[in-house]
């Protein structure tokens, strides 16, 4: 009777603690998003002034070249199972967006793990991010496919 | 006909396990993983979020907590790999006439506590943002490398030496891993079992002096009385103390079910089955 009780109330207290850690943090993503768009409004209107004051100037300054050259690019790569393909799509000399073209041998689990990669590679503009804990095979594999993807798209 | 019987529910266990063996075996590592991922995110300040893992692993520790540890005898690939080894292992001695070799059970009272030790190690590593660096050093890696047919295990040495050394101990202790060492067992362990399911026995009416049950479980469980709340947290549902007992003395919780029955061990099956598909495990 007493090791059941015990049993569950330790469960509840970790659960408890859980969902009140992730509580905590998603305020503090929602403020964070908050404080970012701000930023990101200033920084617009600075934009806004600026190019009418270059307007009037007659002077444009050039877009900065990025570093990836404009196309798709497919990559290959050891995951798990068998090989991961990958396509990087660059535009304007950015990453616009990665997907997963085939992944046969994966077992979804730990494949939709990885993928939260592929967000992460967009953010860094680069294939050197940190792999998925517990899905270890399958995240190097998408991030080798995704570097070598990239080495063929630099320029 | 009570062997019949019992020869039965034997093949109808071995067949379960060898089905799941071969489609989910890699469920207790991504369960596992979970725990994992939930340390390591705490750990990094990061957010936990619903993942496949985490998902899986409130899954199966919903259903433990209905149905006891029916995973872990039924539906783990690494237990079925053990019970195996072991049934092999017994097989080979009986063949040779020779009598197989036993941990005393004093011994394995305390070894029951080391996987407690190993979850809480593995918990840590995680927390501190060190077990990524410790890539190779699992055994389960190993084996789900080798599951699935990849044999390029450069750099995973240790891992390697260990799960040898998992498998020899398999083979001499029935459910060795599980009881001593498996952390996501001493997770189940730790979680309260609902009284329903979980096994007991009127012990008024067993023959004087009995202990067969005792002496057949895998983790020396004696068993608790009716009606008590107490849940044996080594008990891995294997169902092997149902069938020794000569009074048929033993039951779950809740009397009318006995804990054997086909239909009930199909029933239990179908729903984990169910509950992976729904994981998209």
């Amino acid at each position: 009777m007493d090791g059941f009780v015990v049993k569950t109330v330790s469960l509840l207290a970790i659960l408890g603690v859980l969902s009140g850690y992730d509580l905590v943090l998603e305020d503090r993503e929602r403020e964070e998003t908050l404080a970012q768009l701000s930023a990101q409004v200033e920084a617009m209107e600075g934009y806004i002034q600026d190019s009418q004051k270059a307007a009037a100037g007659g002077v444009r300054e050039d877009g900065e070249d990025g570093l990836y050259g404009d196309g798709e690019w497919e990559g290959k790569a050891q995951g798990f199972g068998g090989e991961i393909v990958l396509k990087v799509t660059v535009k304007e000399g950015v990453i616009a967006d990665i997907s997963i073209i085939s992944a046969a041998k994966e077992d979804e689990a730990y494949l939709s793990m990885a993928e939260t990669m592929l967000p992460a590679i967009m953010e860094a503009q680069s294939a050197e991010v940190d792999t998925v804990t517990g899905a270890t095979f399958s995240s190097t594999g998408i991030k080798n496919a995704a570097a070598q993807a990239l080495e063929k798209a630099e320029r | 006909m009570a062997s019949q019987k019992r020869k039965m529910h034997q093949y109808l266990r071995a067949a379960i396990q060898i089905y799941f063996f071969i489609f989910f075996s890699h469920t207790f590592t991504a369960a596992f993983g979970g725990v994992k991922y939930i340390a390591s995110q705490v750990g990094a300040g990061e957010k936990i979020e619903w993942t496949a893992f985490v998902a899986l692993l409130a899954g199966l520790c919903g259903f433990t907590i209905v149905f006891g540890r029916f995973f872990c005898g039924f539906a783990c690939a690494f237990g079925s790999l053990g019970d195996g080894l072991h049934a092999l292992y017994r097989w080979i001695c009986k063949k040779c006439r020779k009598k197989p070799v036993r941990f005393p059970e004093k011994l394995c009272g305390g070894l029951s506590s080391v996987k407690y030790l190993v979850l809480a190690a593995i918990v840590a590593f995680c927390f501190f943002g060190v077990y990524a660096s410790m890539r190779g050093s699992s055994p389960w890696d190993v084996f789900s490398m080798l599951h699935a047919g990849d044999l390029r295990l450069r750099g995973y040495i240790p891992g390697l030496v260990s799960l040898v050394l998992i498998l020899a101990g398999m083979c001499v202790q029935e459910r060795f891993f599980c009881r001593f060492l498996c952390p996501m067992g001493a997770v189940f362990s730790l979680l309260p079992v609902l009284p329903f399911f979980s096994l007991r026995r009127d012990r008024g009416a067993c023959l004087a002096k009995c202990s067969g049950c005792t002496r057949k479980c895998p983790s020396d469980i004696s068993l608790p009385e009716d009606g008590s709340c107490e849940t044996p947290g080594d008990c891995f549902q294997c169902q092997k103390c149902i069938h020794i007992c000569p009074r048929e003395n033993i039951h779950c919780g809740w009397q009318e079910i006995r804990g054997n029955g086909v239909v009930f061990t199909l029933l239990r099956a179908g729903l984990l089955l169910g509950l992976y598909i729904w994981m998209g495990a």
